[in-house]
């Protein structure tokens, strides 16, 4: 005899409900149509626990990507110490076991109004709600001379994938002796702590490969978060190999030269074997074409709900988002998820909400088996998410905490990945 | 299966006509574990990260009061903890407690 899954035994409660009383639930359609645009982790997270929640919905995720390449550990691929296919997660758990429909394809417009979602292939999505999870997109001019065309010649490996990719061949076929060189962008920007994180990985592998490289960072900034705790590690580790320089020593990084790989500060050019940029970013383009970003470039949301202070019945998750504390992470996105997916099913329930919990962990690597994390809480105070409660590892912490701290940081993943993709 | 449905209707019905404290209260633990779930698999898998699956309500209560007391062990889940109330712990431990415990 089959054994009945918690889950299957929900649907068919679901199923057999309707079958008998035959009648609309207490609002309106039978069963609510939510449409999720984008399938990263923050999209991905709102569909499947929206389609498991104990409110009958349907749920259909747009992602015109068959796989989703996580930029979380995407440095540890750039350093040789994990192979590409292993950051790449497909959608199929989220279609079979959730019942979640998923449509590869690009979403070319929203219409709030008539409350559809246009697609590339010229179809159209009705929904009673929209979640949309558009990720970053790079801000134009922000750096003179960097276009499509330089990116291929200067990656900026800041989506995983192809431009990962492209940065770990630059990187490998670099002369021992040659600069690696980093252009960190002004805040806020995806994951704050991974640029020094890749400073720190990519020396752990010139170390053993290319002895006599060096990493230069340019900051936009002229502090980062954990500084102690990066440097101290660069000392530990990588003694004379990166060399970080704030913008008020170099006025700011203004313009680069894909011809000659170089990038151009205020007071000095810099050459290097191998330059990876990462450019100013903002909301993602569908998020600014909705009317979804504010003049900061940004998508202002209600902290509770994570509805749009711009257009009600549209919601925002992850990255995009602006209003407080949080930082953009894959854990804060999954952590918004949550708090939305359970917002939107008790509306649609009419049921109770409750207070929701939203939280930012990290595991930051400063070599292979020298990890650091932190663990930041979150609470909406006049109508802003903000930090309450912050931990951050010490320099003084023990090799083998840090030890612990690199282990755990690959169960991590795996739990992580498992949470968001089933 | 027709046992199965018919009392798949009756929980049903209960559910729908209304939201009884036993359920909200499930919900709740449901809704919190969802935290959990981030970094602890709830399928009992997982390597690297300690599994909450199969420790009983007692043991996980008593885990999170005292990682909400001392961040010595753990900052992480130091922070986590700091964050519940009493009765948001006694709310995820029962639910978490009842996860996995029927291996299949």
């Amino acid at each position: 005899m089959k054994s009945w899954t918690r889950r299957e035994f929900g649907r068919l409660t679901g199923a057999a409900l309707l079958t008998a009383l035959n009648q609309p639930k207490a609002r309106g359609q039978a069963k609510a149509r939510v449409v999720v645009v984008g399938g990263g982790i923050g999209g991905a997270t709102v569909a499947k626990y929206l389609a498991s929640s104990a409110t009958a919905v349907d749920v259909t995720l747009v992602e015109p990507r068959q796989s989703y390449t996580t930029c979380f550990f995407s440095n540890l691929y750039l350093a040789g110490l994990r192979p590409f296919e292993s950051l790449g997660h497909g959608y199929e758990a989220l279609a079979r076991q959730y019942g979640i429909t998923v449509i590869h394809e690009s979403a070319a417009a929203i219409h709030p109004a008539a409350k559809t979602v246009a697609l590339n292939n010229g179809s159209k999505l009705s929904y009673d709600r929209l979640v949309v999870a558009p990720g970053i997109t790079f801000r134009d001019r922000a750096l003179e001379g960097y276009d499509d065309a330089a990116m291929e010649i200067m990656p900026h490996a800041w989506n995983a994938g192809p431009q990962s990719k492209l940065l770990r061949r630059q990187l490998e076929s670099m002369e021992d002796g040659g600069l690696f060189l980093i252009v960190v962008p002004p805040d806020p920007f995806r994951c704050p702590p991974a640029p020094y994180e890749r400073a720190s990985l990519v020396a752990s592998y010139c170390q053993h490969s290319k002895p006599k490289a060096k990493i230069l960072i340019l900051d936009a900034k002229d502090k980062f978060n954990a500084q102690d705790v990066f440097q101290d590690a660069w000392n530990r580790h990588y003694p004379g190999m990166i060399e970080w320089l704030p913008a008020q020593f170099t006025g700011g990084v203004t313009a680069v030269d894909p011809k000659t790989r170089s990038v151009i500060t205020a007071g000095a050019t810099f050459k290097a074997a191998v330059t990876n940029v990462v450019p100013a970013q903002m909301a993602g383009r569908l998020a600014q074409q909705a009317g979804l970003t504010d003049q900061s470039g940004w998508c202002p949301v209600d902290p509770v709900t994570f509805e749009s202070a711009l257009q009600p019945g549209i919601h925002l998750v992850g990255d995009a988002i602006i209003g407080g504390d949080m930082p953009k992470s894959a854990f804060c996105a999954n952590s918004q998820a949550k708090a939305c997916a359970f917002a939107i099913a008790a509306d649609l329930a009419g049921s109770a909400r409750f207070p929701a919990h939203l939280f930012n962990t990290c595991y930051t690597y400063l070599a292979p088996d020298d990890a650091f994390s932190n663990a930041i809480s979150f609470k909406p105070v006049d109508g802003k998410l903000k930090s309450v409660i912050s931990f951050v590892s010490k320099v003084e912490e023990s090799s083998e905490v840090r030890r612990q701290a690199a282990r755990a940081a690959e169960g991590w993943y795996d739990a992580f990945t498992h949470d968001v993709f089933g | 299966m027709r046992p199965v449905a018919r009392s798949a209707i009756a929980t049903g019905l209960v559910l729908l006509v209304s939201q009884s404290g036993a359920t909200a209260e499930a919900d709740q633990g449901a809704q919190l574990a969802a935290t959990c779930a981030s970094c602890h698999r709830l399928d009992g898998g997982g390597t690297g990260i300690p599994s909450i699956i199969g420790l009983g309500e007692e043991r996980l209560t008593n885990a999170l009061l005292a990682y909400r007391a001392s961040e010595s062990s753990n900052h992480i889940m130091h922070a986590i903890a700091l964050s519940l109330s009493d009765e948001e712990i006694a709310s995820v431990a029962r639910y978490v407690a009842k996860q996995g415990s029927n291996p299949r």
